[in-house]
């Protein structure tokens, strides 16, 4: 039964999103219940899925029976496996605040729009099992078409967002698709863990070195990676309500993910071509990401494009942990991976409930409805303590280990980036907190109306998840240094 | 460089797909009309396709179905069927992605009447 686990965490998805349609043809009020439901079985899958990898190890599940370098394999391994119990549980919380915050004039549209999640959450799955080069393009493409197409779902201007997402995706995921068949040209195989064997020979081969680089410019593009990062502050900003919780949690995270995969499992740890090591490559980039992003979220007036332009800086510090080539510093940079996925849930949801019950949308808005809110107001500095990284949050222990970490490989630029980029964020929270304390409020309808009862429920599980990450923090950090470490670290 | 140019006339495949892929790169960067900008996407997606089927190609060889039964099977008789096996799964992809797209500038010219990016940036602002 174990066995089985990782594929049936993917079927249960994709079996709705594939059965709703018909199911719901007569009674689309049907949808959301079921859709709960089958997220709630997946929480409670990935967990035994979870327990089942820390008791039996790993789980190496092929498709059909077919063995591995032929077949399709999926791993489901520590990493992926605590990924996706973060996937499962984020994805249930933003389900039921996607509920009353759906955009209204959706009409008979409202299954499409769950059927679309459903194949994201299915397809996001996929991308954290992948054992295979070629099966992670697919996986990686049908999270970004279900992604185009909930982006674009509210009419408006987010239907330009999505179409440049879409140009932009388009265009990453054929350089990626160009990047797997040098390497396939070149090894002869997909399978990564086949791969893994036959690269420590190819590596002075111009088709492994450009097939790297393809990739590794289509997936830079698929989290957002700074220069590469365009697309996500419009798509994030005019997404519904509903969907950029789900979007900035999930999708960049799990791309980023797909990377670790790649650098660690196929290339292994201390690859160095022509010279360069690719770690210390993609580390400068992820440096360059912390502080840019940063800096670009201070500027920033919206909001949701402040909380994107944040999601984007802490790529790049989870980035510096994992390519310090050391353990401590990979640890922390899964932690802060699951850590960061927890925070950005929470700031959209902080974001779409302000948007949704009390139209604020930019700083000034902001300061009109200033601390009428006392909860909201909160849930903020919860998470604004864990985006900067105080403790007892999780964000600080998380940064606290990629400190370690870059300290022990003597790379003192990497440690002035992680904590530039966190006055950084200090400074934009400041700017938030300055609108509600200081300035005097000019509404006051504000106390009449009163948050669905979801909404709360998905923020307040999300703030207080960033306190537990932080008081749980060193069982789940040694957990990941004994279970979830690559087998070249 | 007469090296260089010897080694890229030898490899009209790679040449194909580079030209092919620039082209339709060029396409999407330089042209303000949004279905234009997909046909120079579509482009790159067949570009890459295209070199995907090309690398599985052999001298010699011939379509992979097996010629005989009793024989053992010669890998050196049949193209690799692998890459066109992928090709079709990137082809399926590429649809998709190019029908959410069309159906994306359908709603674009309902709601702004043009497909022209500057005009849609300007009624944005």
């Amino acid at each position: 039964m174990n066995y089985h686990l990782p594929a049936i965490l993917f079927l249960l998805p994709l079996f709705a999103a594939i059965a709703m349609p018909v199911v719901c043809l007569k009674h689309r009020e049907w949808s959301r219940p079921i859709s709960l439901a089958v997220l709630s079985a997946m929480v409670v899958v990935s967990v035994l899925n979870l327990n089942g990898v820390i008791q039996y190890g790993e789980v190496r599940y092929a498709f059909s029976g077919w063995a591995p370098p032929l077949g399709i394999e999926w791993v489901a391994d520590g990493l992926a496996s605590v990924v996706l119990v973060a996937l499962s549980v984020l994805g249930l919380l933003a389900l039921v605040f996607a509920g009353p915050t759906a955009p209204r004039d959706l009409g008979g549209r409202v299954v499409h729009f769950y059927v679309l999640i459903l194949l994201l959450i299915a397809a996001l799955t996929g991308i954290a099992f992948a054992g295979d080069l070629f099966n992670l393009f697919v996986f990686l493409e049908v999270a970004a078409i279900a992604s185009y197409g909930l982006v674009g779902v509210a009419g408006g201007k987010a239907l330009f967002a999505a179409f440049r997402y879409l140009l932009l995706g388009t265009l990453g995921a054929s350089l990626y698709l160009l990047g797997v068949s040098y390497f396939y040209a070149a090894s002869g195989t997909l399978n990564m863990a086949d791969m893994a064997e036959q690269l420590p020979h190819l590596l002075t081969s111009k088709a492994v070195v450009g097939g790297l680089l393809f990739m590794f410019i289509g997936l830079g593009i698929k989290m957002a990676l700074v220069p590469f990062h365009v697309w996500l502050p419009d798509a994030y900003t005019h997404a519904p309500e509903s969907i950029s919780p789900i979007l900035a949690a999930l999708v960049t995270k799990v791309a980023l993910l797909g990377w670790i995969r790649i650098i660690y499992w196929v290339l292994g740890a201390q690859v160095i071509i022509y010279d360069i090591p690719v770690l210390l490559l993609v580390g400068v980039l992820g440096t360059l990401a912390a502080v840019i992003g940063a800096v670009l979220a201070l500027m920033a007036r919206n909001i949701k494009t402040m909380f994107a332009y944040g999601g984007i800086s802490h790529i790049g510090i989870i980035l510096i942990g994992v390519t310090q080539g050391n353990k401590t510093g990979f640890a922390g940079g899964v932690f802060y991976l699951l850590n960061d996925a927890v925070m950005q849930g929470a700031l959209f949801f902080l974001a779409g409930a302000l948007v949704f019950q009390y139209g604020v949308r930019t700083v000034q808005d902001l300061a009109q409805i200033g601390k009428q809110v006392p909860w909201l107001t909160g849930a903020l500095i919860v998470i604004a303590l864990g985006m900067v990284g105080l403790p007892p949050t999780g964000g600080f222990f998380g940064k606290w280990y990629i400190i370690l970490g870059a300290l022990e490989a003597h790379n003192y630029v990497a440690v002035a980036a992680v904590l530039l980029s966190t006055l950084l964020t200090l400074a934009y929270f400041v700017k938030l907190f300055e609108a509600i304390f200081r300035q005097r409020p000019p509404r006051s309808d504000v106390l009449q109306s009163e948050l669905p009862l979801s909404c709360k429920l998905s923020l307040g599980v999300t703030t207080a998840s960033i306190v537990l990450l932080g008081l749980f923090s060193d069982p789940i950090v040694q957990w990941i240094l004994n279970q979830a470490l690559p087998p070249t670290l | 460089m007469v090296d260089l140019l010897l080694a890229l006339f030898q490899r009209p495949n790679f040449l194909t797909f580079v030209i092919i892929f620039l082209w339709g790169f060029y396409i999407m960067l330089t042209r303000y009309n949004l279905v234009k900008k997909l046909v120079g996407m579509y482009l790159v997606q067949t570009s890459v396709i295209f070199f995907l089927v090309s690398i599985s190609a052999k001298q010699g060889a011939t379509v992979p179905v097996l010629l005989t039964t009793t024989d053992p099977v010669q890998a050196v008789d049949y193209v690799n069927p692998l890459p066109h096996v992928l090709t079709l799964t990137a082809i399926v992809v590429g649809v998709a992605t190019l029908g959410v797209a069309l159906a994306l500038c359908a709603a674009i010219y309902r709601k702004y009447g043009t497909l022209d990016e500057e005009e849609i940036l300007k009624k944005l602002q």
